[in-house]
């Protein structure tokens, strides 16, 4: 009894669910990222959205965290392809760099943005290259996310303002320097991804294909300083481990995402004598992209509501103060739109020029899992 | 002799759980076999094993250290307070050890982690208070967020289990060996070792070879205690499976720890057929 009753009212909710608000139109937000993803959609933007256009129901969908988050949207998409579906489940997509490049290649997503007000405000080339991919027309990003070196400016007075300028202070000041290696996490994947970037030459080819297997090999000098170098550094246990011992006073400096940093200097988990330092010739960073599928059931409302959330206003309030992202469009459209503190703080130790030119992209696909390969092969073992 | 013979009825009653066996498990671990010997055109090769070694030989050596190590300080420790819990004097603390000691039982392994990445770190809590009681000075305590740290984590999540094992084999025992041997002017440590520990010297083993099994298959205590290098090879095969999603390597990975797990097993089943432990 007890069995079928649960059964039964997860039937019928699951109708509910599928049946929407009744004579309301939905608009159906699918996002990969964590649940602050869902959040940022369900609690900030849709209410927004909600208010401009009456009657209609922002519905917002979290697919999981990372590449896996964004993999599950395109099975979904494609799957619907395949089946010849006339419209298909989703209005606007929110996903990583590497799937939004495969679904524009399978021609699940719109080319919408020329059609938008806001999307003449994008400068950035992630906006045009995905990993390789061209996403130009097709993608709008959301946010921009950086890594850069964090470090104690109590003990550190003149940061190194170069990798090979690291490499140097490392040696003076041996493990004062802390970063996870490339299995705990991301921050420590783009220190070695910028490591290779400053080291092991031909950065555009990394960056834009195609894709030699034999490049790899100009690595090893490259791989073999960097094993020397990290016999004077420290491996931490995670990106947050990284801000854990930066914040506990032992390391002086290390690599950090910059919205975990101030988010974590926000909750008072890091020291204000903490700041950032974005270093020759570049470390990596990543957007997440709105985009519309091909088939999407509310074309028009999807387009009006990444026109919404890419619009300065949004892009200054909810990208930069709430979560301490990059905005996706170019920065100087927010100056003025913030407040000259919350400016300060985010461009303060990076400032928009750095960011233009020492905020790279990861590297295409399959050179990204050189890099990775390579150094398990001749740094970690 | 009737009842001997095997029945539809009796095959019939057992099979839903061969088949939950057969399923859940036989079928999983002949996959992952198979899929560790098997290269991408289907044909049957070691070039799996030869990138394992090629790029995780330092974390197999690794990996088997961490959990020899483990395991002796865990049977070290265990047999102590075992020890103490059985021949020490009866009395409050005693009682109180005998309380305090399986608390750790209760705690999932991630926890255990995820508090001795703050107690042990450099500044961490146990240093803080190795300054407060002035035990050292600041400064003079060093980070344990490397094998070591994975050490205690493991030896103190796995010595209450061996403990139970073994407290509760010893104080089965006749009492009168022990009363015997202390009569004759044995001390403490002496009736322990010379007359207690022989007689548990099974239930001892067995908890032991448990306990490695266990400590070989836990991913989240080296992924959150210490630093990817050197790591264990659990956290490899998830690396191995979440950046590049092959699975291949990962299978020949788990391969090598099914060879471990395999030695384990070889000792449990000598200890066990011998004694008559598992008849």
């Amino acid at each position: 009894m007890l069995v079928r009753l649960t059964f039964g009212s997860l039937l019928s909710a699951a109708t509910l669910i599928l049946a929407g608000p009744a004579g309301a139109e939905t608009l159906n937000v699918a996002t990969a990222g964590d649940q602050n993803m869902v959040d940022y959609v369900k609690d900030y933007l849709g209410p927004m959205f909600e208010k401009t256009h009456p009657g209609v129901k922002v519905v917002a969908v979290g697919t999981g965290p990372g590449d896996a988050g964004s993999q599950k949207i395109y099975e979904k998409l494609s799957a619907q392809k395949q089946a010849g579906a006339a419209a298909w489940d989703f209005d606007v997509v929110v996903a990583h760099q590497k799937m939004a490049g495969q679904m524009v290649k399978e021609g699940l997503l719109d080319k919408y943005r020329a059609g938008i007000p806001t999307g003449a405000l994008v400068t950035r080339d992630t906006a045009e290259n995905a990993l390789g991919a061209d996403v130009g027309g097709f993608v709008m990003p959301m946010f921009h996310s950086q890594t850069a070196i964090a470090y104690n400016a109590d003990m550190v007075k003149t940061p190194p303002a170069s990798y090979s300028e690291l490499v140097e202070w490392v040696k003076k000041n041996p493990k004062q320097f802390g970063y996870n290696g490339i299995k705990g996490g991301m921050s420590g994947v783009a220190f070695v991804t910028g490591w290779i970037y400053a080291f092991g030459g031909n950065t555009d080819r990394l960056l834009k294909g195609p894709y030699d297997e034999t490049t790899k090999a100009a690595w090893d000098k490259a791989l073999a300083d960097l094993k020397d170098f990290n016999r004077n550094a420290v491996i931490t246990p995670g990106n947050a481990g990284t801000l854990d011992m930066l914040n506990r006073g032992e390391i002086a400096m290390g690599p950090v995402w910059v919205d975990m940093f101030y988010s974590w200097q926000a909750e008072g988990k890091l020291p204000p004598s903490m700041k950032l330092k974005l270093v020759a010739p570049g470390m990596p960073g990543q957007p997440m992209y709105y985009a519309i599928p091909a088939k999407a059931p509310q074309t028009k409302l999807a387009a009006e509501f990444i026109a919404l959330a890419t619009s300065p206003a949004v892009q200054a309030e909810g990208i930069v103060k709430r979560f301490n992202w990059y905005p996706g469009i170019d920065a100087q459209h927010l100056q003025g739109k913030l407040e000259p503190a919350t400016w300060q703080k985010l461009f303060a130790d990076i400032t928009p020029e750095d960011l233009s030119s020492k905020g790279k992209p990861f590297p295409i696909a399959p050179y990204f899992n050189d890099i990775l390969e390579s150094y398990e092969k001749k740094v970690a073992n | 002799m009737d009842r001997e013979r095997p029945s539809l009825a009796g095959f019939l009653l057992v099979a839903p759980a061969l088949a939950m066996v057969g399923a859940l498990f036989l079928y999983p671990l002949g996959y992952s076999l198979s899929a560790a010997f098997t290269g991408p055109d289907g044909r049957p090769t070691l070039a799996h094993f030869g990138k394992a070694f090629e790029l995780y030989s330092g974390d197999i050596l690794f990996t088997i250290f961490i959990v020899v190590v483990s395991t002796a300080a865990t049977a070290a420790v265990a047999i102590a307070i075992a020890g103490i819990l059985v021949l020490g004097r009866p009395g409050r603390a005693v009682a109180l050890l005998g309380w305090l000691y399986r608390f750790p039982l209760f705690i999932p392994f991630i926890v255990a982690g995820q508090c001795m990445r703050t107690f042990l770190a450099k500044n961490g809590l146990m240093n803080n208070s190795l300054v407060a009681l002035g035990l050292i000075d600041p400064g003079q305590g060093a980070s344990l967020l490397d094998w070591r740290g994975i050490v205690i984590t493991f030896v103190w999540k796995q010595v209450p289990f061996v403990t139970l094992l073994l407290a509760g084999a010893m104080a089965a025992l006749d009492r009168a060996t022990i009363d015997a041997a202390r009569n004759l002017g044995a001390g403490r440590v002496r009736t322990l070792f010379d007359v207690v520990l022989p007689q548990v010297m099974p239930n001892l083993t067995v908890a032991l070879t448990l306990s490695f099994v266990t400590m070989l298959s836990v991913l989240s205590v080296p992924m959150m205690v210490a630093g990817s290098q050197p790591t264990m090879l659990t956290v490899d095969m998830a690396f191995r499976i979440n950046a590049y999603g092959d699975y291949a390597t990962a299978n020949a990975l788990g391969v090598l720890s099914y060879a471990m797990t395999a030695a384990a097993a070889f000792l449990y089943l000598r200890h066990g057929l011998r004694t008559g432990v598992l008849r």
